[in-house]
């Protein structure tokens, strides 16, 4: 999973490309950690790229969007492939993180 | 059945997953090619890291086809800690942000992605059977 973030002032834009399973898990972790620094900014991640997720990267998803709510900040998850979105629907992840 | 055992299966997953998506029993179409892999991952990466309490030990990995019915199975088997994954109980998905706890959605997302899931205790082998109607 390629990962691309842009700070600007109170939003971040984040671009994820790639796939995100159990063999890379650990390093989107790491690799999404300034998200989780708390500074309550508003994110905003472009998802046109992202072709799969296994529960790993769904993991990891969940850990993000604690940590925003715990900074009092807001994540949107954008222009997700159906097939991805399917696995966000299933395991409710849809009505906990919002998509548009 | 198309199967090949794997011996060790200590950081194999990506191995034991592309051999059963290489199958010519996989189907083409990407929606249940996605299903499919999403399935495969989740229960083989079960296997590599909760089967053996050492982390050393095999997995054998089958996929068959039966060409009238279209129904596309995949059978899983290891000498492991016996361990039925279907007894788990399934997540709540309607818990917030908040109150869900982070994992436990594997072995969910198999029972969801295929059209059946069994698990037996055979032979001293854990077997998990997946299967999925591959009718495009």
């Amino acid at each position: 999973m390629k990962v691309t973030i842009n700070k600007q002032n109170e939003k971040t834009l984040v671009t994820l490309e790639g796939r995100v399973d159990s063999t890379n898990a650990e390093q989107f972790q790491q690799d999404i950690a300034p998200l989780m620094e708390g500074d309550g900014s508003d994110i905003d991640i472009d998802c046109t790229g992202m072709t799969y997720t296994s529960s790993q990267g769904l993991r990891v998803f969940l850990l993000l969007q604690k940590s925003v709510m715990a900074h009092q900040g807001t994540m949107v998850m954008r222009n997700m492939d159906s097939r991805v979105k399917e696995v966000f629907d299933i395991t409710g992840f849809s009505n906990i993180i919002t998509i548009l | 059945m198309i199967k090949k055992r794997f011996n060790p299966i200590t950081d194999k997953s990506s191995e034991i997953i592309a051999f059963l998506m290489a199958s010519p029993d996989m189907p083409n179409d990407p929606d249940l090619r996605f299903k499919i892999e999403l399935s495969v991952e989740e229960a083989v990466e079960n296997v590599v890291h909760y089967a053996y309490e050492d982390g050393i030990g095999w997995l054998e990995a089958g996929t068959s086809l039966d060409n009238e019915s279209l129904v596309l199975t995949i059978e899983l088997r290891d000498a492991g800690v016996p361990f039925n994954p279907l007894e788990k109980a399934d997540p709540d998905v309607n818990l917030s942000a908040d109150q869900r706890e982070v994992g436990g959605l594997g072995i969910y997302l198999c029972k969801k992605m295929m059209d059946s899931i069994e698990y037996r205790y055979e032979d001293g082998n854990n077997v998990l059977i997946m299967r999925k109607i591959v009718k495009n």
